[in-house]
């Protein structure tokens, strides 16, 4: 582990300070850099998430508390919630906008938070990154799986503004989690009559009923 | 709806009858307001005009998996080591290689189909009947084809969203690669010329409990999760075919959240967000 971020810290060193140093053209080289703060950023984060989730004895109310304040800090959101909500974020209310981004927060957080461990540390491997349109990157990633099964292939989307770094999507095996989300948040506000109130009665219940769970 | 001839005269007579019932009973799904262009666009991108139906058919394969397939599955998993459980799963695997490699061939995938056929020959041989795959600790990996990816790469539209009594999620262009690969399999093929019929049925109750059990934890985590696990598992479905159609290369073209000119969510509450945010606040740090 520590050979592995040693030998990161080597490599992209010099090249984000080389990248910082020189006088950037727009485009390509900007893009250039990106890629290599989000495949750091990807990498801390996984490692972050070995120090904070994986630690025997936490209880799982703890690891809900950590993995929330990573959850907000890596990830964007409110853009994943709006993306998820889609065309009915419009139709909401700002009273119904303000407690869905509450409620939505809750979901992915107790959704995830036993899924997320597998993330960590030396589990996950970056193969490459890949520039997208706008200020977004894709870094690939495999995560190993205990019984030595083939990996499980993971893309990251993560999009920049400035200094601050957030994570878009997460894409597995090709099922993109937003993509996901949208279809089932979608689904209930139709059979409720395109109603975002109807969606967020069911958040209520779904959240409530996932924090009381065990986490086996 | 299009049914499974080659599977459909082993399914009970009555389990047909309540599927044909249930389907008539559930009709179609209503029509969005034609007045309303954004109902029109989501009503055509869930693509899914027998809903009603498919739900009832989903809700049947849910409870036969509860009563029948689960139990086994889970007492599989749980009960028989590890080793043997990958010797099976090794072994269904090297059963499905020539289909894998006729529809590698069909889709002109040349170098696919020369290492579906080593791989086929090395464990068949040295993995003995497949059941070690050696051809993968050999560097050789493998992946998998079926005909309903052939007729994508073909240009066939996958047509409505169908669930499939038994099968479970699938459309048109699937039904029909599963009829087409399973008339082509050798291995049927063999079976139903020597009157081993049971083979077959060996064959595809092992793979169903293999898969069930491979799943049951993804399966029941989406089933927590979500909150409509039929709309969950009908994107996802999509979103799992079109990543194997492009053998894994077309899955980062999917839209996604952009950060576009909305204000960068620095994990704040957004403005507005008066009620919690105390408690938010206290609940972060």
């Amino acid at each position: 582990m520590l050979n592995r971020r040693c030998f990161l810290a080597v490599l992209l060193g010099p090249a984000f300070i080389l990248v910082l140093a020189l006088p950037l053209p727009p485009g390509g080289a900007f893009a250039a850099g990106l890629e290599v703060r989000a495949e750091a950023f990807i990498q801390s984060m996984a490692q972050e998430a070995l120090e904070s989730l994986t630690q025997q004895g936490t209880s799982r109310e703890e690891r809900i508390k950590r993995f929330r304040k990573m959850f907000n800090a890596h990830f964007a959101v409110r853009s994943i919630g709006k993306f998820v909500l889609g065309r009915y974020w419009r139709k909401a209310s700002k009273d119904e906008q303000a407690e869905y981004l509450s409620l939505f927060e809750d979901l992915m957080v107790t959704s995830y938070v036993d899924r997320f461990q597998r993330y960590a540390g030396k589990n996950l491997n970056i193969l490459k990154t890949r520039a997208e349109k706008g200020s977004a990157v894709t870094v690939f990633t495999e995560i190993a799986r205990p019984d030595g099964a083939r990996p499980v292939q993971v893309l990251w989307r993560v999009g920049a503004r400035g200094e601050i770094i957030k994570i878009l999507d997460v894409v597995v095996e090709g099922a993109s989690m937003s993509q996901t989300l949208r279809s089932d948040f979608g689904s209930i506000i139709r059979q409720r009559g395109g109603k975002v109130s109807g969606l967020l009665e069911e958040l209520r219940v779904k959240t409530a009923s996932l924090k009381a769970d065990a986490g086996n | 709806m299009s049914w499974h001839p080659a599977h459909g005269r082993h399914v009970r007579v009555s389990t047909l009858v309540l599927v044909v019932f249930l389907v008539l009973a559930g009709g179609c799904a209503t029509m969005p307001d034609p007045g309303d262009p954004e109902a029109v666009a989501e009503f055509n991108k869930v693509n899914d005009p027998a809903e009603p139906a498919n739900r009832a058919i989903f809700e049947l394969n849910r409870g036969l998996d509860t009563a029948f397939l689960k139990p086994v599955a889970t007492f599989y998993r749980d009960v028989i080591p590890q080793f043997f459980q990958d010797r099976i799963n090794d072994a269904l695997d090297n059963l499905r290689a020539p289909v894998i490699f006729l529809n590698d061939i069909l889709q002109g995938e040349l170098d696919r189909a020369l290492a579906t056929a080593a791989r086929f020959m090395v464990n068949s041989t040295i993995g003995i009947l497949g059941v070690i795959d050696i051809a993968t600790e050999m560097g050789l990996e493998g992946h998998d084809e079926d005909f309903g990816q052939t007729l994508a790469v073909w240009g066939m539209p996958e047509g409505p969203y169908v669930v499939l009594p038994l099968f479970g999620p699938s459309n048109p262009r699937d039904t029909i690669g599963i009829v087409v690969d399973f008339l082509v399999d050798p291995f049927n093929l063999w079976a139903s010329n020597s009157n081993r019929d049971f083979a077959v049925f060996a064959r595809t109750g092992s793979r169903a409990v293999d898969l069930r059990a491979i799943h049951m934890e993804a399966l029941d985590s989406l089933e927590k999760t979500s909150l409509d696990y039929y709309a969950t598992l009908r994107s996802l479905y999509r979103q799992r075919r079109a990543d194997e159609i492009s053998n894994g290369k077309g899955s980062a073209n999917l839209p996604a959240p952009g950060l576009g000119q909305a204000p960068l969510d620095d994990g704040q509450p957004p403005p507005g967000d008066g009620i919690k945010t105390s408690e938010k606040t206290s609940r972060i740090r």
